[in-house]
């Protein structure tokens, strides 16, 4: 046994040695106009010796390792979260008062963190929305940020050219992105899993080229700037009316113009879609068609012979999910004020991925905190950013590896029948 | 509802969590410095720290401003329009004042909104986008030309001095090169110059045989592209090999010691527009030598934009003896400046009055000289 | 033959030159598809992978001051395909290997997050510009009418074809003839139960790991002598076209990864043939979802059936 162990260990030493060697020991250089080649520095080598220990002792100790990944994690965020039995007594004050919470907060903190929150906020929209697609129905996605990018569009579009305000588009955007979701989703519900995958992602790809191409309308890669800020009926948060005749904020309520306002004001509007995405899909999740979704990505067979209707399940999947990354969109683009094809790359699909993966697949809870994680790591992590891409795949793995149920595994909701 | 409140309460524990309010208590005068430390183009962002961080240590060492030091903080964009939000919402927080940056147009762009509202001084010595000045914003400025000033004068050498029979104009679907590449077009449309072929491809892209066929079938003696030097350098090294050989010309994003490493010997004598190099003007002799004894390269074209950014500031904050983003700006549309750029005059929207560019020939071991 | 005809052939012999490369990653997807019914989506880094170690080699060689190009290229090839399939190895031993048997999206996300961290291991070991060898093959042939159109075939376009044909032609001779070729199609064919017959199947599926990646290896010796650029995002893109490729030629069939690599080359080309070449990317995506859905496995794939 410790022979073979110890075997093991040297034997993906030198592996390690010989994958680290090339790519980390030996840079390319250009010297002149020809290409050269230099060694690595003596720390750089240093390293690479370090990191051969670290894979030589924990292949030496590999399950003890195993033991200590399997035991941390979990016990952690269940004891953090208050207790079923607590929840069920739950009254609706205290959500009351946490929504009171989320509503005050902004009004304490710096103008950073409120809009580094409305920037979570819409990828827990985003990983809400992919949750139905991916975590609910089985169906897997990889062209998700199309959906995003027709919502983000539909508002730059329409406040662009017909001068609509944010809260009528809000709707339209959802509308759209639901109807590319419908429209994509008929004919290639048809296939099977993984071939879904590819076409999603080649989806993905064709909307944002055509983006990217169709100048005249989008502006091409220039993008469309000045869209408008959302205001509270009809009220603009701006330091002077941009309309000739408007009235802004401050001065209809005679305050003081406040910058932190108008960012204020955006976190507002996300806390309260969040809040109402999460209701929604909560009752639906209840509802037959929400049970039939998980019925289908357990068994699509078994569903098919209890009379289900696969199409409409899955487009309903389909549709819904895109029209929360319509609402996610139209959101975004009244946030940055401008929005170009490059916001919506392949790349984005994959961190909206992640953050259900990493969540918990079904899960809204783990959905939520994962994509607090993803947002907020790399702020704090500022001074790790070179590597912060790095860890970022790393995670990926190590979380599939040691626990690919995600950080808070789905619960299924349930009625237990109380015995007398 | 038990799902649906356990969702709500991690969601409101998990928001307060994040309040990280940032202590900003600043004994110096901070510069922000925004754009990209990661991603594709950080090699972009490595030339405007370099130049930044020479213009500070140097005001530094000559005794600061108004009686401060400065200080240069780095904010990272990735040039993701996305941070770029994000990084100016944070500058706001910090309570910093003047920002160079953004690099990237599209970063730029929704950053101003930001900048302005705020009462921000932001000098770009990068971004050529001519829409990040025509908003009316009145704190934006730049210490690089314009995007229409570099196409008009690429259109005028065509017309009077290349003087082509068949010209194509390519670009790169980006902002940055497809603006040139269609003012190209167009100003040369206007002279009654007609573009044989005017196309995008593909930033990234590798195989460029199938647009070179085409160039080649199209009998084209002289082609326009618009885009970075990656792209370019691959256009010219496939055409080589495919004996396609017409006069090539470009902009500043080509001129890059790395066009000659990728096209060879195909990169001799391209023609690009660039800034003066600023790098070989004697004035800049004691800058350039003390870049190099940090051990950095001072010949990248926004080194010495973002030097003289800094210059514009802190030469209008010791005028004006103030900081106020309005203030400073009143100032700067008002006067000349004497910077590692040359005579910096401003006009109302914020815009260079002179043009730095001028046309270069490029040559295989990666240097440049005045095109005749 | 008139000028059309002779550009046609040109743009027909620039998509079958690049359709060969995609064919040539695009059988890595397809094999490992085909036994253990994942995407191996850092398939693509392994292809960079190939490129940045046959450029050390060349540079270093040619350091050393050995001139002879075929020794530099044999030389660059064997340590190309050596590094690469080593890498191609150990993502599966760690990445893929302790999840079989898992939820079918486990592995794939596993995968994503492996080529990203492949893609970000490079900016950071060998830094994210352009690094840039200069042309080691030059010359090539010019045929068709001076005045009306020259054809143009290089000898590194020639190169690309033969080296792909032996590559294929010895891939199908593996397959067919040897005995761990006989098992890997018993594992595609019914993994359990070629585990059942005494098979060490984790050792056929490693193989077919390595394998795909020599072949990516190769591929990227080739692309990177042709472009003469690598840069670490090269991966990404020329991944997701032989992946496309694999797709349409039926996932799982070799033959059907060859046909679909060539087919996705032509139409791009012949796409940025006639129309602006920015929508090539378009065409191919486009093309992909109508074959799919008129031939939900693909061109040469077999219908999948649905058991309980």
């Amino acid at each position: 046994m410790t022979s073979s162990k110890l075997y093991n260990a040297i034997f993906a030493a030198g592996i390690s040695l010989i994958l680290a060697s090339l790519m980390i020991g030996i840079k390319l250089d250009t010297d002149g106009s020809t290409l050269a080649v230099r060694g690595a520095t003596a720390t750089q080598w240093m390293w690479i010796g370090g990191g051969i220990a670290v894979v030589f002792f924990s292949q030496l100790f590999s399950a003890q390792v195993d033991a200590l990944f399997g035991a941390i994690p979990k016990p952690n965020i269940k004891a953090m979260l208050p207790q079923d039995q607590k929840m069920t007594t739950l009254k609706p004050w205290l959500i009351a008062a946490l929504i009171v919470v989320m509503l005050i907060w902004p009004f304490m903190v710096s103008r950073g963190s409120v809009d580094l929150a409305t920037l979570t906020l819409i990828y827990i929209m985003l990983g809400l929305g992919l949750n139905i697609v991916v975590g609910l129905a089985g169906l897997l996605d990889l062209g998700f940020v199309a959906f995003y990018a027709v919502g983000a569009y539909t508002y730059a579009l329409l406040s662009q050219y017909f001068g609509m305000s944010f809260w009528a588009c809000l709707p339209i955007s959802a509308a759209m992105a639901a109807a590319f979701g419908f429209l994509l989703g008929f004919p290639v519900l048809r296939l099977r899993g993984d071939y879904l995958a590819i076409v999603t992602l080649g989806f993905g790809e064709i909307i944002r080229i055509l983006l990217n191409n169709w100048t005249s309308i989008t502006g091409g890669p220039n993008g469309i700037s000045g869209i408008a800020k959302p205001g509270l009926f009809g009220l603009e948060f701006n330091r002077r009316a941009k309309e000739e005749g408007a009235v802004t904020f401050h001065e209809y309520f005679n305050m003081d113009y406040d910058s932190s306002y108008k960012v204020i004001f955006l976190y507002l509007i996300a806390v309260i879609l969040v809040i109402g995405v999460i209701y929604l899909i909560n009752r639906l999740m209840r509802m037959p068609i929400g049970r039939a979704w998980e019925a289908l990505r357990e068994d699509e067979i078994a569903c098919r012979s209890l009379g289900l209707n696969r199409t409409a399940i899955k487009l309903s999947a389909f549709t819904l999910g895109a029209s929360t990354a319509g609402f996610a969109g139209c959101f975004f683009a009244a946030r940055q004020g401008f929005i170009s094809p490059e916001s919506f790359v392949f790349i984005e699909s994959a961190i909206i991925l992640a953050i259900v993966v990493l969540g918990g697949m079904g899960s809204q809870m783990g959905i939520i905190f994962a994509a607090i994680i993803m947002t907020i790591l790399p702020e704090i992590a500022r001074e790790f950013s070179e590597y912060r891409m790095l860890l970022f795949g790393l995670l990926m793995v190590i979380m599939m590896r040691w626990r690919p149920e995600g950080l808070v595994p789905m619960k299924r909701p349930n009625l237990e029948l109380k015995q007398p | 509802m038990n799902q649906f409140r356990k969702t709500l309460l991690g969601l409101s524990t998990a928001v307060c969590m994040l309040g990280l309010t940032a202590a900003a208590q600043a004994e110096t005068l901070k510069i922000g410095l925004a754009g990209p430390a990661t991603g594709p183009v950080a090699q972009y962002g490595d030339m405007q720290k370099i130049g930044v961080m020479a213009a500070i240590y140097d005001i530094n060492k000559a005794g600061g401003i108004n009686g401060m030091m400065l200080e240069g903080v780095i904010y990272d964009d990735a040039c993701d329009p996305k941070q770029a939000v994000a990084v100016a919402n944070k500058i706001v927080n910090d309570g910093v004042t003047q920002v160079v940056g953004h690099l990237c147009s599209s970063s730029t762009e929704p950053a101003t909104d930001i900048y302005d509202e705020e009462g921000i001084l932001m000098i770009t010595a990068a971004s050529t986008s001519p829409s990040i000045t025509e908003k009316g914003y009145t704190t934006i400025f730049r210490t690089i030309g314009l995007d229409s000033l570099q196409g008009s004068m690429a259109a005028e050498y065509i017309l009077t001095n290349a003087k082509p029979k068949r010209i194509a104009v390519i670009h790169d679907k980006q902002q940055y090169g497809e603006g040139l590449a269609t003012s190209v077009r167009d100003l040369l449309a206007a002279q009654g110059v007609k573009a044989a072929m005017f196309e995008g491809v593909t930033p990234g892209d590798k195989d460029f045989s199938a647009l070179i066929a085409k160039l080649k079938k199209e009998n084209v003696d002289f082609v326009y592209y618009g885009g970075y030097h990656p792209e370019l350098g691959l256009i010219l090294r496939q055409s080589a090999e495919k004996g396609f050989d017409a006069q090539f010309m470009g902009p500043e994003g080509v001129v890059n010691s790395d066009l000659a490493k990728i096209a060879g010997a195909a990169a001799e004598g391209v023609l690009a527009t660039a800034p003066k190099s600023f790098d070989q003007n004697p004035v800049n002799e004691a800058r350039v030598a003390a870049i190099k004894a940090k051990g950095e390269d001072p010949t990248g074209p926004f080194v010495f934009t973002a030097y003289a950014a800094v210059e514009v500031m802190t030469d209008a904050m010791t005028a004006t003896q103030s900081t106020d983003a309005e203030t400073l700006s009143d100032y700067i549309r008002e006067h000349d400046f004497d910077t590692a750029i040359g005579k910096v005059k401003y006009d109302e929207k914020g815009d260079l009055t002179e043009s730095t560019f001028l046309v270069y020939r490029l040559h295989q071991d990666g240097s440049k000289t005045p095109a005749e | 033959m008139s000028e059309f005809s002779l550009y046609l052939l040109q743009q027909l012999i620039n998509g079958l030159t690049i359709g060969s490369t995609y064919a040539l990653i695009a059988i890595g997807y397809t094999m490992v598809y085909g036994i253990i019914g994942m995407i191996n989506f850092a398939h693509g880094e392994i292809y960079m992978i190939g490129s940045y170690v046959t450029f050390i080699v060349i540079a270093g060689l040619m350091g050393m001051g050995i001139a002879s190009l075929p020794i530099i290229l044999i030389v660059a090839l064997v340590v190309a395909i050596f590094i690469s399939s080593t890498y191609g190895w150990t993502v599966e031993r760690v990445a893929y290997r302790p999840l079989r048997g898992t939820n079918r999206l486990i592995p794939l996300i596993s995968a994503i997050g492996m080529s990203i961290f492949l893609q970000n291991f490079v900016v950071l070991s060998q830094g994210s510009r352009d690094v840039a060898l200069p042309p080691q093959i030059t010359g090539g042939w010019n045929f068709g009418d001076p005045s009306l159109y020259e054809v143009s075939l290089s000898y590194m376009q020639v190169m690309i074809f033969a080296v792909t044909f032996i590559s294929m032609t010895l891939l199908t001779l593996f397959i067919s003839r040897s005995r761990m070729g006989r098992a890997c199609r018993a594992c595609s064919e019914d993994l359990g139960m070629t585990n059942l017959l005494g098979i060490d199947t984790n050792k056929i599926i490693a193989l077919t790991f390595i394998v795909g990646a020599a072949l990516a290896a190769i591929a990227g010796l080739l692309l990177g002598l042709y472009y003469g650029v690598v840069n670490p995002f090269v991966g990404f893109i020329a991944g997701l076209k032989a992946f496309t490729a694999a797709v349409l030629g039926g996932i799982g069939s070799i033959p059907g990864a060859m046909l679909g690599g060539l087919i996705l080359g032509v139409t791009e080309a012949m796409t940025a043939a006639f129309f602006p070449s920015e929508y090539k990317d378009v065409v191919s995506f486009g093309l992909l979802v109508t074959i799919l859905l008129f031939r939900p496995s693909g061109l040469l794939g077999k219908p999948e059936v649905e058991k309980v």
